[in-house]
Order: C-alpha cells, then sequence, then structure tokens
C-alpha cells in the first residue's frame, strides 16, 4: 500500500471527478425531461402516444447502457452520423435515465388518489390550479427517494462513458493503475471519490425530503 | 384520465427547453464534429491528424496525470513534424479501437499492433515501431523460474487478443506438463494477479514487460530470454489509405535515419534497437 499514487494523482482524480459529476448532472437534467414527456406521453390517454412511450420506455430499459453508447457512438458512424464522444456519452445516459425517470414520475403520479383530482374538480380549480396545488407536490415528495436513488445509479453507470473515450473517474483510475502498475491504490482513490459524491448526494436527498415533508401536518 | 392532459402543463416551457437541447446539441455538433476523409490530402488540408490509442500501455502509451507521454507520443508528434500537421490524440479502450478505425472515428491506431498473418489481411501497417517479442515476467522472488520452459505446470496470464497469448499456448503446447492459461481483458490485470499470487507468470512484449519489471523491481522480473519467435510492433490503419500509410512510413524512416528513433528508443527502452525498414513478412 502506497498512499502517495493517489496523492500523486489527487487532481488527475479531482478532474475526473468534475467529468463524472458534470456528465450524470446533463445526463439526468435531460433524462427528467425526456422522463416528464414520456411519462406525460403514457398518461394523456391518447393511444398512440401511450404505446410510444411505453416503446420507448421498455427500448432503454431493456437494452444495456453499455451497447447503446457503442451503438451510438460506433454504429450510427457507420451510417454517415458521426456523433462526438460527448454527445454521445450524454445521449446515452440521458435516454436511458429518461426510461427510469417516466416510470418513477408515473408511479408518483397514480399514487395520488385520483378521488384528489376528481374533488378539485368538482369544487372549481382550474386545471393548472390541480396540478400546481395537489398532484405536483404530493407527486414530488413520493418520486424524491426514488429520484435521488436514480440519480447514485446513474452517476455509478457514468463509468460507461468510458467506452467512447472520456476520461472520466473509473477510466482515470484505470490510467493511474497502469501507468503506477498499483492497481490497489489506483481503484481504492477513484472508489472513496464515488462515494464521497454519493454520500453527498444522499445528504441531499435527505435534505430535499425533509423539505418537501413540510406540507404535511 | 383527463386530469393528466398534457395541455395543463406549460406548453412554452416544453417549448423552452426544447429549443434549448437542439441548440446545445447544434453546438456540440459544430464544436465536435469533424469531417473525415481517407486520403492524405485531407488530412494535410485540416491540418491535424486524428490518432488514437489507449493510454494504458507503458511505456508506448502512457496518461500521467492527463498528460499523454511514452513511445507512441513522441515518434508520432515526430511523424506529425514531418507531414506538416499537427496531431491529436484519442484515447480509447483497445477493444474499440480497431472499431473505431474502421467507423473512421480517427485517421490512424497508433496503438502498438503485432503484425500477423490474420490481420494483414484486414488492416494495411506501418513499418515496424518497436520489437514485440514475446517474453514472460514472475514474480521477482520466484526461484523456481529462470528460464521460459520453466513454467510446465504453473499458471500463466496474458490479455486476451494479443498475438502475445497466442505465442505462449503455441510454446506451452510443446512444453513436457500443460500450462494453465489465464485470460484478461488486459495486461495490467494479469500483473495485478502476477503480483498477488494467481499467476505464477505474466505474458506480454519483451519492451512492456521490461518496463513494468524496471518501474517495480520489488514485485517483478523479466524471464529472459524471451520464448516468442522475433515479431514486430507496428501502427495501422485502413486498408484503403494506402497514400497515407505510405507518407507515415517515409516519415518513421526519416525518424530512424535523423536519430529521433534512437533518442526515444534510449528513453524508453534504456537502449537504442534496430528495426527493419519496410514492414516484414509476418512470421505468425
Amino acid at each position: 500500500m502506497r498512499p502517495e499514487v493517489i496523492l500523486h494523482s489527487f487532481w488527475y482524480l479531482m478532474q475526473a471527478a468534475g467529468v463524472t459529476i458534470a456528465l450524470s448532472l446533463v445526463g439526468i437534467a435531460l433524462g427528467f425531461v425526456l422522463g416528464a414527456l414520456v411519462c406525460i406521453a403514457r398518461l394523456s390517454g391518447n393511444p398512440i402516444a401511450t404505446r410510444l412511450g411505453a416503446f420507448y420506455v421498455s427500448f432503454f430499459r431493456g437494452v444495456p447502457l453499455l451497447v447503446q453508447l457503442l451503438f451510438i457512438y460506433y454504429f450510427l458512424a457507420e451510417y454517415g452520423l458521426d456523433v462526438p464522444a460527448l454527445v454521445a456519452a450524454i445521449g446515452g445516459l440521458g435516454f436511458s435515465s429518461g426510461a427510469y425517470q417516466a416510470e418513477i414520475l408515473r408511479g408518483a403520479l397514480n399514487a395520488v388518489p385520483s378521488g384528489q383530482g376528481e374533488a378539485a374538480v368538482a369544487l372549481g380549480f382550474s386545471r393548472l390550479a390541480i396540478w400546481r396545488r395537489i398532484l405536483l407536490p404530493q407527486a414530488l415528495r413520493i418520486s424524491a427517494p426514488p429520484l435521488i436513488n436514480e440519480f447514485i445509479l446513474l452517476l455509478k453507470a457514468s463509468s460507461l462513458v468510458s467506452v467512447v473515450g472520456i476520461a472520466e473517474l473509473t477510466r482515470v483510475s484505470m490510467n493511474i493503475a497502469s501507468m503506477t502498475y498499483r492497481p490497489f491504490e489506483a481503484y481504492l482513490g477513484g472508489g472513496l471519490i464515488y462515494l464521497a459524491i454519493n454520500l453527498c448526494l444522499a445528504g441531499f436527498g435527505a435534505v430535499a425530503e425533509r423539505r418537501l415533508a413540510t406540507g404535511r401536518s | 384520465m383527463t386530469i393528466f392532459d398534457p395541455r395543463g402543463l406549460s406548453r412554452r416551457a416544453i417549448m423552452k427547453t426544447g429549443l434549448a437541447g437542439a441548440a446545445a446539441s447544434g453546438a456540440y455538433l459544430a464544436g465536435f464534429g469533424r469531417a473525415f476523409a481517407n486520403t492524405l490530402a485531407d488530412i494535410k488540408q485540416r491540418g491535424e491528424l486524428m490518432a488514437a490509442t489507449e493510454m494504458q500501455f507503458p511505456p508506448f502509451d502512457i496518461s500521467d496525470n492527463g498528460t499523454y507521454k511514452g513511445v507512441d507520443r513522441e515518434l508520432v508528434d515526430a511523424v506529425g513534424a514531418i507531414l506538416g500537421v499537427k496531431v491529436k490524440y484519442l484515447d480509447l479502450p483497445w477493444t474499440s479501437i480497431l472499431p473505431g478505425l474502421e467507423a473512421k472515428k480517427f485517421d490512424i491506431c497508433i496503438a502498438p499492433v503485432t503484425i500477423t498473418k490474420e490481420r494483414v489481411k484486414r488492416y494495411l501497417f506501418t513499418v515496424p515501431i518497436a520489437n514485440a517479442t514475446a517474453a514472460l515476467m514472475k514474480r521477482a522472488n520466484d526461484s523456481s523460474i529462470s528460464k521460459p520452459e520453466d513454467i510446465a505446470g504453473k499458471t500463466v496470464g496474458g490479455q486476451k487478443g494479443t498475438s502475445q497469448l497466442e505465442q505462449l499456448k503455441a510454446f506451452a503446447a510443446k512444453l513436457p506438463k500443460p500450462v494453465d492459461v489465464k485470460e484478461y481483458v488486459d495486461n495490467n490485470q494479469s500483473y495485478a494477479d502476477l503480483a498477488a499470487g494467481r499467476v505464477d507468470a505474466s505474458v506480454n512484449s519483451l519492451p512492456n514487460l521490461a518496463y513494468a519489471a524496471a518501474q517495480r523491481s520489488d514485485a517483478f522480473a523479466v524471464v529472459l530470454p524471451p520464448f516468442g519467435q522475433p515479431t514486430y510492433f507496428s501502427w495501422v490503419g485502413r486498408p484503403d489509405d494506402k497514400t497515407l500509410i505510405d507518407a507515415i512510413n517515409e516519415a518513421i524512416i526519416k525518424t530512424e535515419s535523423d536519430g529521433t528513433m534512437a533518442k526515444i528508443q534510449k528513453t524508453w527502452f534504456g537502449q537504442p534497437m534496430d528495426l527493419p525498414k519496410t514492414v516484414p513478412e509476418p512470421s505468425i
């Protein structure tokens, strides 16, 4: 055990951690937008939109992210669509996370008893007010823990984007292992940084849940 | 379920997000998109040679705190200077490099590739850039191995899909006792298992092993002489890029005559070594 291996490459690891965090943030944001759209499509009552939404979810949840990334980056290039590595990475993470987030949001909205919406209509609430005051606040509270969970999973899944040549935390740990011939120290360094990031995320999630819970009596 | 009608959501907010996303991806495409072409003329016009390798193959390719170093880096920089173009480097996992070359993601693979009969059918090889003869490395404190034949009855690890591993299997087949060959995704895992005692020796090319043993002389030692037939590392291009490979060959030979190659070899291998000036007939 030589801790100086980690110290020597500390800034290299930190830069890579920055790439991992940035990719995950953009991926989760893109996934949220896509997930919301897909969720709306699935709950719209329009049969075509419902089917398309269901197809999106089963495709992007059913194909491994690694395969999706290889497909976007290498296979599309064979057909003349040269997707840059960064776009392939963000796209892969976002599309795949979108499928999971769509299901989280759908579950959360379905968990709000439909009687509440009906009662609000009867009381003369506008459609916008029903969403703003009744559905979204409750759905947000219900979906917060699984969304934080999804964020942590996505952050760890971002290690896969190294296959398209992006120097994120796992890739850089591998680089350090090969350069120093000290794999234990290199992966220990990378692993501790992942743990630190995810503990922060979990802490943030706990705070968010407490904030959202204040609406309850 | 009419209360879930999408019209209830702010359509403008959705549009805005969508437009911002489209604009952002447009910017990425403009910034990172590259038009690839087959010929040397296009590379010269672009002023940039796009080279890919896996920066986990010391002493050829090293990512030292994010800075690309090693034999390939110094040599391809010299080649770029001779051709009058800048060199850009792409770090990809080895398993993605040859598919990426075929998909025209970059112009040339500067990861060292051993010249074999199978591979010359599919890729265009440059003149050799280094010796690739297969050798073995053992734990420094293991006195039971002193020559390559001593691996009889022991366990040896190597990287899957490499010619060195194939040579090991051929060599092991002639030994009196069978050798248990363990295949790894990359050499670094084979080295890690050697240090951990799960294998008794690791197979790779002599220059790689000599460098590894020098870096960690406390753990590793090279078993001499190399057991394999003399083979060489080259860079590879797409089969239809003959003009590019010809120009690169000319540049590599120039680095040999002007002393650049010898200087690079002294830095990374400790001594200069002679290389063939033409692409040799594969011996394996």
